[in-house]
């Protein structure tokens, strides 16, 4: 049985069709890579998965569950925690307590939800940080830390729109092996992500949008091959 | 430290009334307290939640009304009542911010500055339950027994300890609600909506109940001045110019803060004595040049200020 299953998932806006009948099987314990040009509708996929924008029309389950209708917060819950492509921490709160506040989800007792929130930033190797205030946190520590917030609500599907991206080389390496350590931990992970080497590197298995359709799905090595993905990205002639 | 502060704070509060016997003094410190209810109730869900009302006076009004109503019409305590008009008002709170709610920012504002002067017109006009513009009068208030001892209230005495005892409830409910998850849960509502959602918190319910909670304090604080005051009509509890009043108190005190309201409500109701001593109606002038000052100078309110000044988080 397949963790997530999206079945002709569509989002208009408008006139535009933003995803255009996805389908595609999320398979329990591996590390899925979304990747398309700008403006694919990558995030937008994500937005309607994790309940932020409601789908035109399509299926979601979890684990056979519908997600359909219900609310960011509700979707959470069920099991699927999300990062944001421009952090969004918050930002006069302090490292911990932006942590503190997503473990609070499944520990309603203050001095445990805080025990955990520290857990989890030992996870993403922020607890040196847990004192500082959000705003004052690099980009890189930044994004560590919507991992963190993340995982703290004990997530089965870890969503995370572009980790990687205004990372300097270093900061991807150690983002990578975040990855590779989320999934040993037995969450599953489905990431969009521009910095091809580390998508290629890290991912099981890639699905590539153009356009809000899905052109190609398969592992690293043969979605690099295909010839509408070469297409999409460099034009007809480099194809 | 925080301890201290709150037990010398208390203690203070006890002991003032045997300061003076001037019953003028003792209606200003009465005053005092009931806007710290006010300002209390305001900052639980405008100063942690940052959900800005600009309505507050429809719980108020509601909870003074049905103190009234049930005392006169059906005879109930009125002690009981003012719980009653507490109850009522985070009832009435409920389905408005499960609809007001869905709105974001400045709409959510307007909304509640809409619902007041609804309720307030509908208090106007209803004159079979409100008397309309004519108010409602209570002429004698039962003296209750408490431990043995008679306490009529005739005197302000009683009034100033009654009022000392919720505005103490009002600020120990802030101070648990701020350790508290829906306290946190608050914060982060007032920091990002979609964030917050992210992180797994239905912010609508987390808004929902803070507005209970608040329009529960409000009401009570309705009862007792209904009680105090013995006489409602509309404009004197419905009026927006309150919902404003309350707004200042938690925003000169230091918005998000448990003894903010008292102090903010000590510094405004002190200053608009003094000037209104001195230059009747232009006291208002002044009053709005001192709220100018401060949220220029001051914008995380007079405690806020200490607070950092004193370099602690309490």
């Amino acid at each position: 049985m397949a963790l997530l299953e999206v079945s002709q998932l569509r989002k208009d806006f408008g006139g535009l069709r933003a995803v255009s009948d996805l389908s595609f099987q999320l398979k329990r314990g591996e590390i899925l890579g979304l990747i398309g040009p700008n403006g694919a509708g990558k995030t937008t996929v994500f937005n309607v998965i994790t309940g932020f924008l409601p789908p035109t029309s399509g299926r979601l389950l979890l684990e056979d569950e519908s997600l359909v209708g219900l609310k960011p917060h509700a979707v959470v819950k069920k099991g699927i925690a999300r990062t944001f492509q421009i952090v969004k921490p918050f930002r006069n709160l302090s490292v911990l307590e932006n942590v503190t506040l997503a473990a609070f989800l499944h520990e309603p007792n203050r001095s445990r939800a805080e025990a955990k929130a520290k857990a989890t930033l030992d996870r993403v190797q922020l607890c040196g940080k847990a004192k500082a205030n959000a705003a004052d946190l690099t980009l890189s520590e930044q994004k560590l830390l919507e991992i963190a917030r993340a995982l703290a609500t004990d997530p089965k599907i870890l969503f995370l729109d572009e980790p990687m991206s205004g990372l300097n080389p270093t900061e991807v390496e150690v983002s990578c092996e975040l990855v590779r350590r989320i999934r040993q931990d037995g969450i599953t992970v489905i990431l969009i992500e521009h910095h091809m080497k580390a998508i290629m590197n890290i991912s099981d298995r890639v699905i590539v949008l153009h356009h809000g359709v899905k052109i190609a799905d398969g592992t690293p090595q043969a979605v690099v091959q295909n010839r509408d993905v070469i297409t999409a990205y460099l034009g007809e002639r480099a194809a | 430290m925080t301890r201290l502060l709150a037990a010398a704070g208390i203690l203070v509060l006890l002991a003032a009334p045997l300061l003076t016997n001037n019953s003028f003094y003792q209606h200003l410190m009465i005053m005092v307290l009931f806007w710290t209810l006010l300002g209390a109730s305001w900052n639980l869900l405008g100063g942690y939640g940052g959900q800005v009302s600009f309505g507050h006076a429809a719980f108020l009004g509601i909870g003074a009304y049905v103190t009234m109503i049930f005392y006169l019409s059906l005879g109930l305590s009125p002690w009981l009542g003012m719980l009653a008009g507490g109850i009522i008002g985070a009832l009435f709170a409920l389905p408005i911010g499960l609809i007001c709610f869905r709105l974001r920012g400045p709409y959510f504002s307007l909304a509640t500055l809409a619902v007041a002067e609804i309720v307030r017109l509908v208090a106007l006009n209803w004159e079979q339950l409100t008397a309309g513009p004519m108010g409602l009068l209570i002429t004698t208030l039962p003296p209750i027994s408490f431990g043995g001892m008679a306490i009529n209230w005739e005197s302000k005495l009683p009034f100033y300890y009654l009022a000392v005892a919720l505005a103490l409830f009002a600020m120990g409910l802030t101070y648990l609600v701020s350790r508290s998850r829906l306290g946190a849960y608050l914060l982060a509502v007032r920091e990002d909506i979609d964030c917050a959602e992210a992180a797994g918190i239905d912010t609508v319910r987390t808004r929902v109940v803070a507005l209970a909670l608040s329009a529960f304090i409000v009401g009570l604080a309705g009862g007792f001045y209904s009680l105090y005051f013995r006489y409602v009509d509309p404009d004197a509890v419905f009026a927006i110019s309150l919902s404003v009043e309350m707004v200042f108190i938690a925003v000169v005190g230091g918005l998000a803060t448990t003894p903010g309201p008292i102090v903010g409500a000590l510094v405004l109701v002190t200053i608009a004595e003094i000037f209104r001593e001195r230059f009747q109606a232009g006291h208002l002038i002044f009053y709005g040049l001192f709220m100018m000052v401060v949220i220029r100078y001051m914008p995380e309110g007079i405690w806020g200020r200490l607070r950092l000044l004193l370099g602690r988080q309490g």
